[in-house]
């Protein structure tokens, strides 16, 4: 009569224990991927990170990402060489949960690729995300400017 | 008998009375100014919750002077001046009196103060909505930080070089590749006018897209690196001058002692080591804390797939 009553608290009070265990579940941004978006020939966010922005009025932010080529401008300013392919992914931008006073990226709204050719020719393609919107208003040859100039995030090397 | 052993008890309480902290001898509430340029209900607020154990005046109520509470009161009072004094505010630039502030917020919000164990004696100390909201308000419409306009952008001008960087107070040695890492993720902190690249090695990507990231894996690394935020023409905002980068590496046994993480920050564009003490790390984990449910990782990744392994 003891025993199976013992065994029974006993499994009572693991289970509780267990049913108070907080909550920790792997987190990961999925909605922020990008592989949702269909004909991406690359993964841009494969890339090396080279630049980022922030467009406060549309409350968006953006990572410039560069190929292998592209990237040598971080280290040596040159020119985007030929062989260069550039990305520039678009987030809706969201409040983040654990502070406030920061926002991180939510939903794609645009991806766009700049390459250029061996003679030195660029070429601009777009890509929709899931949160594009219209009232965006991307004009193309004005947006593979942006995308060459944009200011690098530039940090001391050894 | 019984009678004797109660009043033996007794008067040991009492003659444990005469045995108190230093900090109660002494104790005198020295009023605090008003936060200068802060709203009076919004100092109010910070006043009545957070003054007692992170300010000079310190109102002890008389079961807070009882031994051995007592002790406990006033460590709580000591470590709590140690980590946000508002008795230091007018010796404090604005920007960093802004800081204190996201910073005493985003404690209250992660519910991590006012300690429990005070709030449950000192009921008035509770943050209810409003008291919140007013914070929340006061610092989204009065202690944003504002982009600089851009300079000259220095763009296409390549790495600034440097010959030798030192090792962290800690002993962990500088990464220097970390800029051939992956991003997983950017942050605009409007809080202090910083933009962000959270920046993850192999072995923290591949744990991504396995869904294995608490625990992080030993051998994880971040690097998390600050701009200062720079405003272009155009309105658009980009990473202007670099400010710092933070590294948290992962390995359970070697770094038992910080929460199985190596932590570790340099500064500047000459990459000065931070951190005067080699127990300096115990600022990152504190800050890090309202995290020890993620593995005290506050970054919430992307994923990043790799499109030839479909």
């Amino acid at each position: 009569m003891k025993l199976p009553f013992t065994v029974g608290i006993f499994s009572l009070i693991i289970l509780i224990m267990l049913g108070c265990r907080p909550n920790t579940p792997n987190r990961i941004n999925k909605e922020a991927s990008v592989s949702s978006i269909s004909k991406l020939p690359e993964n841009p966010l494969e890339m090396t990170p080279m630049a980022v922005s922030l467009q406060s009025k549309a409350k968006t932010m953006s990572t410039l990402y560069g190929n292998s080529m592209a990237s040598q401008r971080l280290k040596k300013g040159a020119d985007y060489a030929s062989g260069s392919v550039l990305y520039l992914v678009t987030w809706k931008g969201k409040a983040d949960p654990d502070w406030f006073g920061a926002r991180i990226p939510d939903q794609v709204m645009a991806v766009e690729r700049v390459s250029v050719d061996s003679e030195g020719q660029k070429s601009y393609t777009f890509f929709k995300g899931p949160a594009w919107h219209p009232g965006l208003n991307f004009k193309n040859e004005e947006r593979q400017n942006i995308m060459l100039s944009m200011p690098l995030a530039a940090s001391p090397g050894i | 008998m019984k009678f004797k052993i109660i009043l033996c008890i007794l008067a040991l309480v009492l003659l444990a009375q005469l045995i108190r902290p230093k900090e109660l001898s002494s104790a005198k509430a020295a009023p605090v100014n008003m936060l200068a340029g802060v709203p009076k209900e919004v100092a109010k607020v910070l006043e009545t919750s957070c003054f007692d154990c992170h300010s000079a005046q310190t109102n002890w109520q008389w079961f807070d002077k009882l031994t051995p509470a007592n002790f406990l009161v006033a460590s709580h009072i000591r470590e709590g001046r140690k980590a946000v004094d508002f008795s230091q505010w007018d010796s404090l630039a604005i920007p960093q009196r802004n800081a204190l502030l996201y910073s005493a917020l985003n404690a209250i919000l992660s519910k991590e103060m006012p300690l429990s164990s005070y709030t449950a004696l000192h009921p008035a100390a509770k943050l209810n909505q409003k008291d919140t909201g007013l914070l929340k308000n006061y610092l989204l419409n009065k202690a944003v930080s504002k982009p600089s306009a851009v300079e000259n952008t220095a763009n296409g001008n390549g790495q600034t070089f440097i010959k030798e960087v030192k090792k962290s107070p800690n002993g962990i040695g500088y990464i220097a590749d970390y800029r051939n890492w992956k991003a997983i993720s950017t942050t605009d902190r409007f809080d202090n006018g910083t933009i962000r690249i959270i920046f993850g090695n192999p072995t923290a990507v591949k744990a991504i897209h396995e869904g294995k990231t608490n625990p992080w894996p030993d051998g994880t690394m971040f690097a998390k690196t600050a701009w200062k935020q720079q405003q272009a023409k155009d309105g658009s905002v980009y990473a202007g001058q670099f400010v710092q980068v933070e590294f948290m590496i992962k390995n359970v046994q070697r770094y038992a002692d910080t929460k199985g993480w190596g932590w570790a920050r340099w500064k500047g564009d000459d990459l000065l080591p931070y951190g005067k003490t080699v127990k300096f790390d115990s600022e990152c984990i504190s800050c890090h804390r309202p995290e020890r449910n993620n593995d005290y990782v506050f970054t919430t990744p992307l994923d990043i797939k790799d499109f030839n392994k479909k």
